[in-house]
């Protein structure tokens, strides 16, 4: 299979002084999807984030972006960064303005009409704006620049969940329509569930596991039934949990092939305990910190 | 970028476009009036006794509003460097750091170098211009006062001429350098007054009367330059202090000492049978006691002629130093900012 690759990086490091924020990472993240990045608070997404669009330089490591370094002020990448700053005094007209001065590919159309479809006055300061709303502008600027990346560091985390759904909507809306690929992280799974079609788990810099997420939804089972010793299950089949009680044990299993047996139950697995599965194993792995089940 | 400049400095730009219009405005509309005291009074074009014509017309306008318009206007050019580098510089990058939003900026398709090359470029000239417009309005409205006051002594040389935007310009580096680093604005704004006071009393005190070469007099110290004497009829040791008056007319004394004739400073011992409380004819006989001990005046000094050369020279340092800053502001933004 070939797939052009959006970010590739290896043994990417980021320290500060003697805090080390990313230690190590090599992952690859391919063009063309919106890409959920996941992992509990500190584990290195906002770093690798910002490394990506030139903000943050490494300390070790290889990073190619879109085939070349990364540079800080490229047309090619847009960047909505945590907690979606902007400009308190000014309007949400004069962002756009900011834009369209600071932009040569700015689309001046796609601005407009994205803020007129969520109902903005164009006068208010951007300071007096709902977090939503701030988000959702914070979105139209960095799109209307028609990045070839588009990079969204935990947008979502500070809205509520109408806020929440109507801004994961606008992206889904701008993706369809462009074609740009997208790297999004989040700790919240349920919000990635919802618009990424990649995955990428990252615990404490290391990636637990990638892949698209119909792939990786159909290839993990969860297996109920009485006593399983995980080591009988046969070749091919991976173990990512197991939790075993007096009487019933319940693995999260990886194996391409379907289990067939009639001493089990087999049923599928939704993408957040999938996830959960991977951190929880992480965290009892080394000593990591663990994710909590956040909805 | 020069128009988010401009929309993000307008309120700021506006305000300090404001002042200065306006301060300027005043000090011009009372220079005709402040010329036209030095004429009625004799002062300007006299011929005889211009010295004490001087000081009659300083006094006079003094005691009118004019003593008041130069006060504030020396206070206000004192205090321009550290208000522009409080409200200019130290916010323009602390406060983006502050609120995240260099993060949205840095990501339009602008250079960190090029942000930061508008920014204090445009907002750089606004303040060579504005300290520039306000110390040539006082610098022309004070000529003739300062003629008769002297305008090489620090309180008057430090609010005139260029040294001001030597100092403003200075300040907002040291600012906008200082919230780079600091990351936080009120911290940054509080740090950069201190820097800015420092670095201008650092420079008057210490750096200034090197600047240009100084200027000795020596001179046998006759009655007539005995100034004041100061001693106590209480001291074992019976230490007098001379006072003796400088011989050149409005420079900035440095030292002026009461030297032997081989040079070494001399403090006594006084005689109490001329000086003191027991001396015969007052202080006279003290004055002709001392006239008679062969002693000598030595004064070091800047004489009103080192003005200009001097102005030059410590706006350059300033400028200098601000060209330094800026340089580490280029390199610091583009490696460790984030």
């Amino acid at each position: 299979m070939t797939m052009t690759s959006a970010v590739v990086t290896e043994g990417l490091t980021k320290r500060y002084g003697r805090r080390t924020a990313l230690s190590d990472c090599t992952l690859d993240i391919p063009a063309g999807h919106v890409v959920g990045l996941v992992g509990p608070n500190g584990a290195g997404k906002s770093t690798l984030l910002q490394m990506i669009c030139g903000l943050l330089q490494p300390t070790a490591g290889r990073l190619t972006v879109l085939g070349g370094d990364p540079i800080s002020g490229s047309p090619r990448i847009g960047f909505v960064a945590q907690d979606t700053p902007v400009y308190a005094g000014l309007t949400v007209e004069d962002h756009l303005r900011l834009g369209a001065h600071l932009n040569p590919s700015w689309d001046d159309e796609l601005a407009h009409h994205r803020l007129e479809g969520l109902d903005f006055d164009p006068r208010q300061k951007a300071g007096k704006l709902s977090g939503g709303q701030r988000a959702q502008l914070a979105l139209t600027v960095a799109v209307a620049k028609r990045p070839d990346l588009l990079l969204l560091d935990e947008p979502v985390a500070a809205l509520d969940p109408l806020a929440r759904r109507e801004f994961l909507q606008g992206l889904m809306e701008y993706v369809a329509e462009s074609g740009t690929s997208v790297v999004m992280s989040s700790h919240l799974v349920a919000d990635l569930e919802r618009v990424c079609d990649y995955l990428i788990v990252l615990v404490k810099s290391r990636v637990r596991v990638t892949g698209e997420v119909e792939e990786l939804l159909a290839s993990h089972h969860l297996i109920t039934g009485a006593r399983i010793d995980p080591a009988k299950l046969g070749p091919g089949r991976q173990v990512i949990q197991a939790r075993h009680t007096d009487v019933q044990s319940t693995l999260v299993v990886r194996s391409t092939a379907p289990i067939e047996d009639p001493a089990f139950s087999v049923d599928g697995i939704d993408l957040e305990d999938l996830v959960l599965a991977y951190m929880t194993e992480a965290a009892e792995s080394g000593r990591d910190r663990v994710l909590e089940k956040q909805r | 970028m020069i128009w988010l400049t401009w929309r993000q400095f307008r309120t700021q730009a506006l305000i300090g476009a404001a002042v200065t219009v306006a301060v300027a405005a005043v000090f011009l509309a009372t220079r005709g009036s402040l010329l036209a005291l030095a004429r009625d009074m004799g002062y300007t074009g006299c011929t005889a006794d211009c010295d004490k014509l001087a000081q009659q017309f300083a006094r006079q306008a003094q005691s009118q509003i004019y003593g008041r318009l130069l006060f504030n206007g020396d206070a206000l050019l004192f205090l321009l460097p550290a208000l522009i580098g409080l409200f200019w510089g130290a916010p323009l990058v602390a406060r983006e750091l502050e609120t995240g939003t260099h993060r949205l900026v840095w990501n339009q398709t602008v250079s960190r170098g090029r942000w930061l090359a508008v920014k204090l470029g445009a907002i750089g000239l606004a303040t060579v211009a504005v300290a520039g417009l306000l110390s040539w309005a006082i610098t022309a409205w004070a000529s003739p006062l300062d003629k008769a006051n002297g305008w090489i002594v620090p309180e008057t040389f430090t609010a005139r001429g260029v040294v001001p935007i030597g100092y403003a310009a200075f300040a907002f580096m040291a600012g906008v350098t200082i919230g780079m680093l600091m990351r936080r604005t009120v911290p940054a704004m509080a740090v950069t007054l201190v820097v800015v006071a420092a670095a201008m009393a650092l420079s008057i005190v210490v750096l200034r009367p090197h600047l240009v070469a100084q200027s000795t007099y020596t001179g046998a110290l006759t009655a007539d330059k005995v100034g004041g004497i100061s001693l106590s009829i209480n001291d074992p040791a019976r230490r007098i202090r001379v006072e003796a008056s400088a011989p050149v007319n409005n420079a900035w004394v440095l030292s002026n000492d009461v030297v032997t004739a081989a040079g070494a400073p001399w403090a006594g011992p006084y005689d109490p049978a001329k000086c003191g409380p027991q001396a015969p004819s007052g202080p006279q006989s003290c004055e002709q006691w001392i006239a008679s001990q062969n002693l000598k005046q030595k004064v070091i000094y800047l004489g009103p002629e080192k003005f200009w050369p001097l102005q030059w020279r410590e706006l350059g340092v300033f400028l200098v130093v601000s060209a330094l800053l800026a340089a580490f502001c280029f390199w610091w933004i583009r490696r460790r900012v984030a």
